[in-house]
């Protein structure tokens, strides 16, 4: 199993945004389950081994509604999340995940010291007052990530160049096999039927 | 229908059946009521009882699914499964068990990589396919809700509750073994046994767990066996006579796999309790039966005991005992009967009194009749039989009591009798001597103390009571009486007897015409000599035993010879010679008369042709009897004999006796007219001795009176009796009528009657009757003795009869047996 990157998201498109000066593509992606369906929230990440690595800027989940917003998140490693109360009732914010265990004991507003994620891999967020809160942090260990929509695409812009990548889908423990793709041209198509 | 002996036993028979059968319709449809509501009871208990298990269980898993997840959300134990810390975890669970009574507790995280179980749970998923049973077990049971699974052939109760972080990462899973203490515990609840049965793979249907006992079990296992395999639904099962209701209820069932509870209630307890009540009805109907049958019984015991007095009181009544009034106590229905039983007593008692007098006594006399008069004789003998005294018994006959009767009138011959029994009672030696009357005219008297002296000395006074004429109604009249007396114990040791003898006394006095006769042996010889003779007399009649006499008959006032009068005798071939007075009497009773009249007629009108031929111009008279009158054949019989002997209607006479008219008048008369047409000379014989009317006489066609000897015999000694023959002759004489006189004993009462007018006689001075061949003899001699010739002419009156016994002795009999 690889944990490539660690960029969060918004930094991946915007190194697309530098890359698209010299010979960049647009790839868009639809990603499909084992019955065919559109995925939403479904995470692609894109390796490309020379992409150095760069420290991304901090996120921040917010807990509105005794909800996780946004529910699935993908950062990069290293990246640094904050997780400000917005409701009126207070969270105990914990996550058992090995990526990245840790618990931010009854709070409300923003918490003074935001939460390190260096390490790749899925962090499954709880609230341990609210049982049905459920988030997800997906660590990844590359700038160029994706979410799909909720039409079940995703964009990304990409140099030209060799990738493998790995799409996750919701609630699976697992990513998906590691493939390869060659970015060539201005706008590639990807279809990734996870089974 | 049953026969009772009493009332009362039917009364109670009825209303007991009546009773009874209303207790028993009541009773069987109880019966059935109460064993439906019996079952319906069980059936409901079962219902009831399945929800309350089905509650149970739902409870059951419900708390224990929320201490299972008490566990499951703590946040420690949810560290220690994300930190993989199977120490901890083991501890936790541990803890949890013991807290929730679980046999089985242990964890299983999410990719079952771990499985974690207390050290108690091991040897449930020690067995071989035990692991993957729990992770099969888990998979299907995703929602946490109540499972039965059967883990390594062991049944448990299971809940599995996810661990979240907040995903599920893994189950906690706690098991309850399926063991007694929850059949003990839905038995509390239910009160119902309750009986888990599976079947595995490994092993066929078998128990798990129950509360039955074992036989009861091994049953329900064996019936549990076959309703699920033929896929029945059974409720009901039966052991040692009792009944178990069983609900079925599927726990687990795999292809392979079953576990059953089976949930069981009797009907019994509840038969046993309406059992009780059925009883307690049984006796209270027994009961009040035995208190509605004492009733019955008092009641109609009440009811009947007063007919039970009446019926012992009509038996008192028809054993005779009229004395003693019936009490009436009531004014109802048995009071109404006890009334109507004492009139019927009254009644009775008055009618038995009645009978009584009726049955001794004579009404028309007042005095005893032959029943007390026997029983009277009786009762005498028996006292003097110890006193050694003698008893008289005196038979007294009223002679010629019929013509009497017959004449003057019945009620004139009832106050005669009660006359003649006054007379009787008045000269009665004692207060004890008893008076009877035994007959029409036949008196008895019996005599205490009385010998053979005293008896005729009573006789003899009775005998000069009578010789004076008797005053009945204002008429006087002469009575004639016969007595006969018997004695005891000369004569008879017994009352029959001493009758029998008095009576045949009596006979013999009418015989011998003497008023009284004491009875003595031979007279009893006497008569029965006479019955042999009649049995004999005919035999006589065809043996020619019988010879015809003639008794001559003269003219009174000439002497001359007229003929005779056709007499008979009898030659008995061993008694000798047989006078007409022993045997004529019984020959007219029997009817052989007609045959010795018809032999007389024969006789007289051979005699007749014989004279005739002699050159005697005579006639005969022949008697006739009462029968022959009445035979309508003796006219033309007559007219036969006289033609085949030549006669004439003038040689032969008829003689008939007042008496012999009288028995059946018309017919009498009716052959007498005949007779008389015929040109026959008809004479009334014995004048005097009957009671005929002269006035009747002188209707018939009779020429010739015959005046009887009695009064004939003593005239010349009797200016009594001469002046009746005197009287009779003119008055005959007036009539036109010929006049005969009888019983001439001398010349002198000849020339008396001479000089009276009477036209001819008869009697032992003139001649004797003597057989027909002396009759000629006699005719010379008397011709020469008085002087006068031989000439019998037409114009002769002959009157010649045959009958004419000397004494004559028949017409009491003649009399008597005009019946």
């Amino acid at each position: 199993m690889r944990f490539l990157s660690r960029p969060l998201l918004g930094a991946g498109l915007w190194l697309l945004c530098l890359g698209l000066s010299a010979h960049a593509a647009e790839v868009t992606l639809t990603v499909t389950d084992a019955a065919g369906r559109l995925v939403t929230d479904a995470v692609v990440a894109f390796y490309d081994k020379k992409t150095p690595a760069i420290s991304p800027a901090p996120g921040k989940i917010v807990q509105k509604n005794k909800m996780f917003n946004p529910k699935v998140t993908v950062i990069q490693t290293g990246t640094k999340v904050n997780f400000p109360n917005e409701d009126t009732v207070r969270h105990h914010v914990y996550s058992f995940s090995p990526a990245k265990k840790f618990e931010l004991k009854l709070y409300s507003g923003v918490p003074t010291d935001p939460v390190l994620f260096d390490q790749a891999g899925l962090v499954t967020l709880g609230c341990n007052i609210h049982d049905s809160m459920v988030g997800y942090i997906y660590v990844v260990d590359t700038p160029f990530f994706v979410k799909t929509d909720d039409q079940g695409k995703a964009m990304i812009k990409l140099s030209d160049g060799q990738y493998s990548y790995q799409a996750w889908l919701p609630g699976q423990n697992k990513p998906g096999t590691e493939q390869k793709v060659n970015i060539e041209g201005a706008a590639t198509e990807l279809k990734i039927a996870l089974p | 229908m049953i026969q009772f002996k009493h009332i009362r036993s039917r009364i109670a028979f009825t209303f007991l059946t009546v009773v009874i059968a209303i207790q028993l319709a009541g009773l069987v449809p109880l019966k059935y009521a109460l064993v439906k509501h019996a079952n319906r009871l069980a059936e409901e208990q079962m219902e009831v009882g399945e929800r309350v298990f089905v509650n149970l269980l739902q409870h059951n898993t419900q708390s224990l699914k929320q201490a299972t997840q008490v566990l499951a959300a703590d946040y420690a134990f949810r560290e220690a499964v994300a930190t993989n810390d199977a120490e901890t975890i083991a501890s936790a669970l541990e803890s949890y068990q013991g807290r929730i009574h679980a046999q089985v507790a242990y964890f299983v995280s999410q990719d079952e990589a771990m499985v974690i179980g207390t050290q108690e749970s091991e040897s449930a998923i020690s067995g071989s396919a035990a692991h993957q049973e729990f992770v099969q077990a888990i998979i299907e049971n995703q929602t946490g809700t109540l499972k039965f699974e059967l883990v390594d052939g062991k049944p448990y109760q299971l809940i599995a509750v996810p661990v979240k972080a907040p995903e599920v990462i893994g189950w906690v899973v706690m098991g309850f073994a399926v063991d007694n203490r929850l059949a003990a515990q839905i038995k509390q609840l239910t009160h119902l046994d309750v009986t888990f049965v599976q079947k595995t793979h490994q092993h066929d249907w078998a128990l798990v767990t129950g509360t039955a006992n074992h036989e009861l079990s091994n049953l329900l296992v064996k019936t549990v066996s076959d309703v699920y395999a033929q896929k029945l639904s059974l409720h009901k099962v039966d052991l040692d006579g009792i009944t178990y209701h069983l609900k079925i209820r599927s726990l687990h069932e795999t292809k392979d796999e079953a576990l059953l509870v089976v949930l069981q209630g009797s009907v019994e307890p509840y038969l046993q309790d309406l059992n009780t009540l059925f009883k307690v009805m049984i006796f209270l109907t027994l009961l009040g039966v035995v208190i509605f049958a004492a009733l019955i019984w008092y009641v109609s015991r009440k009811t009947t005991e007063p007919i039970a007095t009446l019926v012992k009181n009509a038996d008192d009544i028809a054993m005779g005992n009229y004395d003693k009034p019936i009490q009436v106590t009531s004014t109802d229905e048995i009071g109404l009967l006890a009334t109507a039983l004492n009139s019927m007593r009254e009644a009775v008692l008055q009618r038995s009194l009645r009978i009584q007098r009726l049955a001794f006594n004579d009404e028309l006399t007042g005095l005893s009749n032959r029943l007390a008069f026997t029983q009277g004789v009786h009762q005498a003998m028996l006292a003097h039989a110890q006193s050694n005294a003698k008893l008289s018994i005196l038979v007294i006959n009223i002679h010629r009591f019929k013509p009497i009767n017959q004449t003057l009138g019945r009620d004139f011959g009832d106050d005669l009798l009660r006359h003649v029994g006054q007379v009787l009672k008045q000269h009665v030696l004692s207060e004890q001597d008893m008076v009877a009357r035994l007959d029409a005219d036949e008196f008895a008297v019996l005599l205490q103390h009385a010998d053979q002296a005293q008896a005729t000395r009573f006789a003899d006074a009775i005998q000069q009571v009578f010789e004076q004429p008797v005053q009945v109604q204002g008429q006087a009249i002469d009575v004639q009486a016969g007595m006969g007396i018997a004695l005891y114990p000369e004569h008879g040791m017994d009352e029959e007897s001493l009758l029998n003898h008095a009576e045949t006394a009596l006979q013999e006095s009418r015989l011998k015409k003497t008023p009284w006769i004491v009875y003595n042996t031979s007279l009893e010889i006497d008569q029965s000599e006479t019955l042999t003779l009649i049995s004999d007399l005919k035999e006589a009649i065809q043996q020619n035993q019988l010879l015809l006499y003639i008794q001559p008959k003269v003219d009174v006032s000439t002497r001359r010879a007229l003929g005779g009068e056709a007499l008979i005798r009898w030659v008995h071939p061993q008694k000798g010679m047989i006078f007409p007075d022993q045997f004529i009497p019984f020959a007219e009773q029997t009817g052989i008369i007609s045959d010795l009249t018809q032999w007389m007629l024969r006789r007289a009108c051979e005699a007749l042709a014989d004279f005739k031929k002699q050159g005697l111009h005579i006639s005969l008279a022949v008697n006739l009897s009462t029968r022959d009158l009445n035979n309508m054949e003796l006219p033309q019989q007559i007219a036969d004999l006289l033609a085949a002997h030549g006669l004439t209607t003038k040689s032969l006479k008829l003689e008939i006796t007042e008496g012999s008219l009288m028995q059946d008048p018309e017919r009498a008369e009716i052959v007498v007219r005949k007779l008389a047409a015929m040109g026959l000379h008809l004479a009334i014989d014995d004048f005097g001795t009957g009671y005929s009317s002269l006035a009747y006489l002188r209707q018939l066609p009779v020429q010739e009176l015959k005046i009887d000897r009695s009064f004939v015999m003593f005239m010349d000694k009797n200016a009594g009796d001469a002046s009746i023959v005197k009287s009779t002759i003119d008055l005959a004489h007036n009539l036109g009528l010929i006049v005969v006189a009888e019983g001439i004993e001398n010349e002198l009462v000849l020339n008396q009657l001479a000089k009276l007018g009477c036209n001819e006689g008869q009697g032992y001075f003139i001649g004797k009757p003597m057989p027909e061949k002396d009759f000629s003899i006699w005719l010379e001699r008397w011709q020469g003795q008085n002087d006068i010739d031989i000439d019998i002419g037409d114009d002769f009156n002959y009157a010649v009869n045959p009958l004419d016994i000397e004494p004559a002795p028949q017409d009491p009999y003649t009399l008597d047996n005009l019946n």
